[in-house]
């Protein structure tokens, strides 16, 4: 058994809008599990059908195995989220929103106040939590909102896009503090994000999902490697897909080089980055902005999309 | 694709039940803190039915001369404003289900391994609580400006049973109301039908019968006049004028209990509605 487990899973909203298109996948206990992709992918849709405020249209998941859809409460029991958006009682202090937490997960008093704590504290909210959250940062709301998620000692974890939003410093600290939740062996957690580079940093495997379907599922390292050591990147002055052609004629450019509007992106498998600079003179290609750079886990989802990820975003 | 061949197997906890009355009450808590911390809520509902028991009631009676029967206008009208206090109050309260929904912390809730019904009970508990108390401090204040009111623990179990059931009523139409309705500004439009409209009809400012024959017929369908005639005769009229207007029966004490079904029916129709209407607005 998994910790998270989707069969078959599919989501058409009334009016016939095909969110999700029946997606696999498993999640094993202690892995850090990245759903990659732009909004309107089915990120969203995905986590709502897995925290049981959608209803899949069909296919089955399970949580700890618990069925989401016969055995919610069970499933609820066992997860817990932190939202993209602000999903607070701003009225009340922060500690009472932690312990509201705490007892509607059932959670005992005593441990409550140790595992609250323990949270205050490695969360830095020592100097914020009894004052009221509408005078938080966004920043520490988002510290307090992890907080709040952990104090039930969910086994699964869900972060829906959890910074976006956010100042790059602010995003820094929190992406530190998500870091330090993979101590944890036995917390699952699935992150949604657009930002691929958090993916990277933080997942044991992610998977691409776009257009509802998911396109990729591995380790970020797998699926970097099959784009070998080193791309070349040139925007070309006329016809990018001539210019293709003629780098592919000449073996430079294998399968997986793609053109998006007028750049193109060729992995160098098999060739020093000299020869394909070299190819590019010698089929007299007008190009500019040539770089040649490690790949990224936007090339892979730029791949096999042909869709900037952030731009769609 | 590629995926992790054999996962080690997952560790089964001991699943935690968080226990029914345990959840109730902290969602009613939960509210009961929100509110608290809203004090415009508690107040804004009470000041129109204020004015009307202590200013409009005594006014009118000095212009029209009163009900010209034995029974008190004043305390007449008194008990009427609890008919506005009890809807401004529950749409006050509906209110925050939306703002809940739009930046509160409904989703973190809806997550919560309690069943969803709760979530409505528990906004319905402070609700009542609440109305409990701004009818209180508005019999208070009219007993203080002269109304006539006959307290025997008869009257006040009638009273109290026709408040609380009228309370549960309303609260389910503002809970349903904010379940359906997307956005603050609609729904505050729909107030003058739900919460002003049937006051106007339901014998509040005067009898029943004073209206044209075919509005007396429609104010006997709607709950505010039974709850209005059964708190009247608890505290204002034993003799049971309201609930005589209603059913034309013999005996008050049949009558009293009739009304009191039909309002413990809307009520429990109502909250069923309610918790339907919240559990689906709740998932896509």
């Amino acid at each position: 058994m998994h910790a998270i487990e989707a069969e078959g899973l599919r989501k058409t909203y009334p009016g016939g809008v095909e969110a999700v298109k029946g997606i696999d996948f498993d999640v094993s206990e202690g892995e850090v599990f990245g759903l990659l992709g732009p909004n309107g992918a089915g990120k969203s849709t995905t986590v709502g059908m897995l925290t049981t405020t959608i209803i899949p249209t069909a296919g089955t998941a399970r949580l700890i195995g618990h069925d989401v859809a016969r055995s919610p409460l069970l499933a609820r029991s066992v997860s817990s989220v932190v939202f993209q958006e602000a999903v607070v009682d701003q009225g009340l202090t922060g500690r009472a929103n932690l312990e509201l937490h705490t007892k509607l997960w059932g959670v005992s008093p005593e441990r409550a106040k140790s595992r609250m704590t323990e949270l205050i504290e490695a969360l830095g909210l020592n100097g914020l939590i009894d004052r009221p959250v509408h005078t938080y940062s966004g920043g520490e709301r988002r510290r307090l909102e992890i907080a709040r998620a952990l104090c039930s000692e969910p086994q699964v974890l869900f972060l829906d896009e959890p910074t976006v939003g956010l100042d790059p410093r602010i995003r820094h600290e929190l992406l530190d503090v998500i870091a330090g939740l993979r101590a944890r062996d036995d917390l699952t957690i699935l992150v949604t994000t657009h930002y691929l580079d958090e993916a990277q940093r933080l997942c044991d495997r992610v998977a691409i999902i776009h257009e509802g379907t998911l396109v990729a599922l591995d380790s970020p390292k797998a699926l970097l490697e099959q784009l070998g050591r080193e791309i070349l990147e040139f925007r070309v002055d006329g016809s990018p897909h001539r210019a293709l052609a003629a780098l592919r004629d000449r073996g430079i450019a294998a399968e997986d080089a793609f053109a998006i509007g007028a750049r193109i992106t060729v992995p160098l498998h098999r060739h020093a980055a000299t020869e394909a600079l070299a190819a590019i003179e010698s089929e007299h290609l007008r190009a500019s902005e040539i770089a040649i750079r490690v790949p990224n886990l936007d090339d892979v989802y730029l791949q096999l999309t042909g869709t900037a990820v952030r731009e769609a975003a | 694709m590629s995926a992790i061949a054999e996962p080690a197997p997952v560790t089964l906890r001991a699943p935690r039940r968080t226990r029914t009355a345990s959840a109730l009450a902290t969602l009613a808590r939960r509210r009961a803190a929100l509110t608290a911390s809203n004090p415009r809520q508690i107040l804004v509902p009470l000041i129109g039915p204020a004015l009307l028991a202590l200013v409009v009631a005594p006014a009118l009676k000095i212009a029209t001369g009163g009900l010209h029967s034995h029974i008190d206008y004043e305390s007449f009208v008194g008990v009427g404003a609890v008919g506005l206090v009890v809807p401004l109050s529950c749409i006050f309260a509906g209110l925050s289900v939306i703002v809940d929904r739009h930046s509160g912390a409904q989703r973190e809730l809806l997550a919560a391994p309690v069943p969803r019904a709760y979530l409505v009970l528990g906004n319905l508990a402070v609700a009542v609580a609440l109305s409990a108390l701004q009818v209180t401090v508005l019999i208070g204040l009219s007993a203080l400006r002269g109304g006539e009111f006959h307290i025997t623990p008869d009257g006040v179990a009638w009273f109290a049973g026709a408040a609380v059931l009228f309370t549960v009523f309303m609260y389910g139409i503002a809970e349903t109301l904010a379940s359906r309705i997307k956005s603050q500004e609609e729904y505050v439009g729909a107030v003058p039908a739900v919460a002003i409209l049937p006051f106007f009809l339901a014998g509040a400012l005067f009898p029943i019968t004073a209206m044209p024959a075919w509005l007396t017929t429609i104010a006997k369908f709607l709950p505010l006049t039974h709850a209005l005639a059964l708190m009247r005769y608890a505290f204002v009229d034993p003799s049971g004028k309201g609930l005589h207007d209603i059913w034309g029966m013999s005996n008050v004490t049949t009558e009293a209990w009739l009304s009191l079904a039909v309002v413990a029916l809307f009520a429990a129709a109502l909250t069923y509605g309610s918790i339907r209407a919240f559990s689906r607005s709740a998932v896509s």
